[in-house]
């Protein structure tokens, strides 16, 4: 054993690190790979309708549960058509398949759900098809603008909207009637409910925050009226959480809010975070408009104790609204029928039979005008929250979303690395305004490394 | 042993007198490993049993309302059309044929390392050493790739495959061969007349046994447990382990995003506990061979 050549254990090493790299590459980088074969749009979006009635097999990644009924309606409306819908993983697991498969250039699906925030990063790097080359720029008006906006990427459409998420304040009623509480509508009311939250039990808070979820913080720094992440052209990114005047709005609630104690810094999902939720030690969760799903799944025996209201604003003047989370639905250029895989996501999330089963069967909160208005949605009563209209809060909030955000073309890095800078000030109350300046001097280096122009624009 | 062998006269007494003598530290510390170990599994047990409103409202560490536990592995063996069945057949076709046959392979590489001298021995030893130290994690893309350009992705292939390859169980094989088959037995042997192949199968399997066992044991843990790899080359859940299983239901109930989702909290934590069991029965089963396998590897020679 003492005879092992070191030249046996560097090489080895050295395979390791190479490879490593490999996996962590992500294949972000700027360079074009295999584009589609873009089609004049006419004759395209032809070759879409007519693809709906020849014999096709199509696979479909997706993670969304009781999304196989409405696929079903597809098949028996044109049975042609086979879909295979298949769960290969959430969100970043199956982000790094996806990227895997077509960087290998075989294995990808047909169709992939795609979260907004990470579609600018497939878009770029001409990982997904560009679905105006198929006409499916008509489709536009049909589109709440807040989930149309997310979708269209440097002039182009890279996925049919499917859920959205639009930020709503979920609220213990039954806790705030006790304390006298009324729902507040600015940040400023908000932070005096929390304290009185604690003032009436020091163990209590009025809500939580995920030292984990970047996608929670960059939610509410939208909402704040930031927009740290800007994307021209395919290389040019700028990046100024460290000087946006929306993110130091942010900053200056939250601060108080973690430096006075007066929420709980605490990942949410967790076991401890739902006891939270339903024993009345958190009173509040702030998050978008597909929450009620969880709290009624998860802890039913709070059944009747919560209404939603609208999020708390800066400037009660000009209200100001975010999405948080939601999808759309991509194709892969991979794909060997690329316009009936066009027409089968366009049918998927925007056919009313479908946007309907989504929403009743899948439990998706609506991406389409149409259903966004429809009374028979909004005016819904819901026994669990106490039978609040809740629908008609979340439409209103859907329309108040503010536009002009953008996620940074590598946004599943940037988000992977906001525990590390970010998370650690929430979690240990250090000073945000540094942290935020470690996640941007973070998120500037890979993306330079990738090949990115990155400038700290203001 | 020591104490025992040496000083006859006497020596009952002072062995007898030390074994009434209790440590309070030792025993603190042991109660304490013992918590330590064991609070996780009662935690699993407890919660796995609890109704789903009752798992987030009642006291983790015990019992809720009613016992749930038979009606939640009812639940579990039935949602989705029954998958966890599906999962719970491919972790042992993967465990059984993968560790069984990495056993295998490591049984016949390590005896011929061990036994005959060829050209290029120390290297290939050393290339098995160097394969040690790189995690597996580190070749599961480049295994990807690989596999890919052959076709097997998303098949049980890719799992199966590189599962047989254990460069540990070969180091293990090779250094307890190198003790356990003397050479003056294979030498009478071939004097005898039997030839390479029945010499190792007659003589050498059974004398190396023991060793094969616990390289089984390691493999079969190593292949039950696996996660990274089926992760990334298996894209259908028919083909999933438990592992990856469990994980996708886990971030299903831990997403809004994910739809109507069902409460399965409850799911995955019952599907934990049964997927342990049979990790359990392994090792109380072939524990004994271990612990025979390992005295007898030390006193052969």
């Amino acid at each position: 054993m003492r005879t092992l050549p070191s030249r046996v254990v560097i090489t080895g090493a050295a395979a390791a690190l190479s490879l490593s790299l490999a996996s962590c590459g992500g294949g972000s980088g700027g360079g074009a790979s295999d584009a589609a074969p873009a089609a004049a749009a006419p004759s395209a979006s032809a070759a879409v309708q007519d693809a709906l009635t020849k014999p096709a097999e199509l696979t479909f990644w997706t993670w969304v549960t009781g999304i196989e009924k409405t696929v079903a309606r597809f098949e028996a409306k044109y049975p042609n058509i086979k879909v295979n819908v298949v769960n290969a993983g959430q969100s970043a697991d199956q982000y790094t398949k996806l990227q895997t498969a077509i960087k290998a250039g075989s294995g990808a699906p047909d169709v992939a759900q795609v979260e907004y925030f990470a579609l600018p990063q497939f878009a770029l790097s001409k990982q997904v098809v560009n679905l105006a080359d198929y006409g499916a720029g008509a489709l536009k008006d049909k589109f709440a603008a807040s989930a149309w906006a997310q979708v269209a990427i440097n002039g182009g459409v890279y996925g049919i909207p499917q859920d959205t998420g639009p930020m709503a304040m979920f609220y213990r009623k039954d806790i705030f009637d006790k304390l006298k509480i009324e729902p507040p509508k600015t940040w400023a009311e908000f932070v005096e409910a929390a304290k009185k939250v604690k003032a009436d039990n020091p163990d209590n808070f009025l809500t939580t925050v995920d030292p984990g979820d970047a996608g929670g913080v960059d939610s509410m720094i939208w909402q704040a009226g930031g927009t740290p992440f800007k994307t021209s052209g395919e290389s040019n990114v700028s990046v100024s959480l460290a000087t946006d005047p929306g993110v130091k709005q942010w900053v200056s609630t939250w601060s108080t809010l973690l430096g006075e104690k007066l929420v709980d810094p605490q990942p949410g999902w967790t076991d401890e975070w739902w006891k939270g939720m339903g024993s009345g030690k958190y009173a509040v969760w702030l998050t978008g408009a597909w929450a009620p799903n969880g709290i009624v799944n998860s802890i039913p025996k709070t059944r009747g104790k919560w209404a939603v209201a609208p999020m708390p604003q800066y400037d009660a003047a000009q209200p100001m609204n975010a999405e948080n989370g939601g999808s759309s639905v991509a194709v892969i250029p991979q794909s060997k029928n690329i316009p009936a895989a066009v027409a089968f996501a366009e049918w998927l999330n925007s056919d009313p039979e479908a946007v309907k089963s989504l929403n009743e069967e899948a439990g998706l909160f609506p991406a389409t005008k149409a259903l966004l208005d429809d009374p028979a949605f909004r005016d819904a009563p819901l026994d669990f929250f106490g039978g609040q209209k809740i629908n008609q809060v979340l439409s209103d909030a859907s329309a108040a979303v503010r536009p002009g955000w953008q996620y940074l073309p590598f946004q599943v890095y940037a988000n992977s690395v906001f525990k590390d800078t970010v998370g650690q000030a929430i979690d240990g109350g250090g000073d945000l305004n540094a942290a935020l300046k470690a996640w941007q001097d973070r998120i500037t280096a890979f993306g330079t490394e990738q090949g990115f122009t990155l400038s700290s624009g203001g | 042993m020591t104490a025992v062998a040496a000083g006859r006269p006497g020596a009952h007494r002072s062995a007898k007198a030390r074994r009434r003598r209790r440590s309070p530290a030792l025993t603190v510390i042991m109660l304490v490993m013992f918590v330590y170990a064991v609070l996780p599994l009662f935690w699993l047990l407890a919660n796995a049993s609890k109704s789903g409103g009752d798992l987030f409202s009642t006291f983790g560490l015990w019992f809720g309302g009613d016992f749930h536990l038979f009606a939640n592995i009812g639940d579990t063996l039935s949602y989705q059309d029954g998958i966890f069945l599906r999962w719970f057949g491919n972790t042992v076709l993967y465990s059984v044929v993968g560790a069984g046959g990495a056993a295998l392979l490591a049984t016949i590489g390590g005896y011929a390392l061990a036994k005959y001298d060829f050209p290029g021995r120390r290297l290939l030893f050393a290339m098995v050493l160097g394969a040690i130290s790189i995690p597996g994690t580190a070749l599961a893309v480049p295994t990807y790739l690989l596999f890919s350009r052959v076709g097997i992705v998303d098949t049980p292939w890719a799992v199966l495959i590189p599962s047989l390859c254990s460069p540990f169980g070969l180091y293990l094989m090779r250094v307890y061969a190198a003790d356990a088959v003397p050479d003056s037995i294979l030498e009478s042997a071939r004097i005898d007349g039997a030839g390479e192949f029945r010499i190792f199968r007659t003589i050498a399997l059974r004398l190396l046994a023991p060793g094969f066992v616990t390289v089984l044991l390691f493999a079969l843990v190593a292949t039950w447990n696996n996660y990274f790899l089926p992760l990334i080359v298996l894209n259908t859940p028919d083909w999933f382990p438990l592992t990856v299983g469990l994980n996708q239901w886990n971030a299903q109930a831990n997403s809004g995003t994910s739809g109507a989702g069902d409460a399965t909290y409850q799911l995955i934590l019952t599907g934990s506990l049964l997927s342990i069991v049979p990790l359990i029965i392994a090792f109380l089963v072939l524990q004994r061979f271990w612990q025979s396998g390992l005295a007898t590897g030390s006193v052969k020679q």
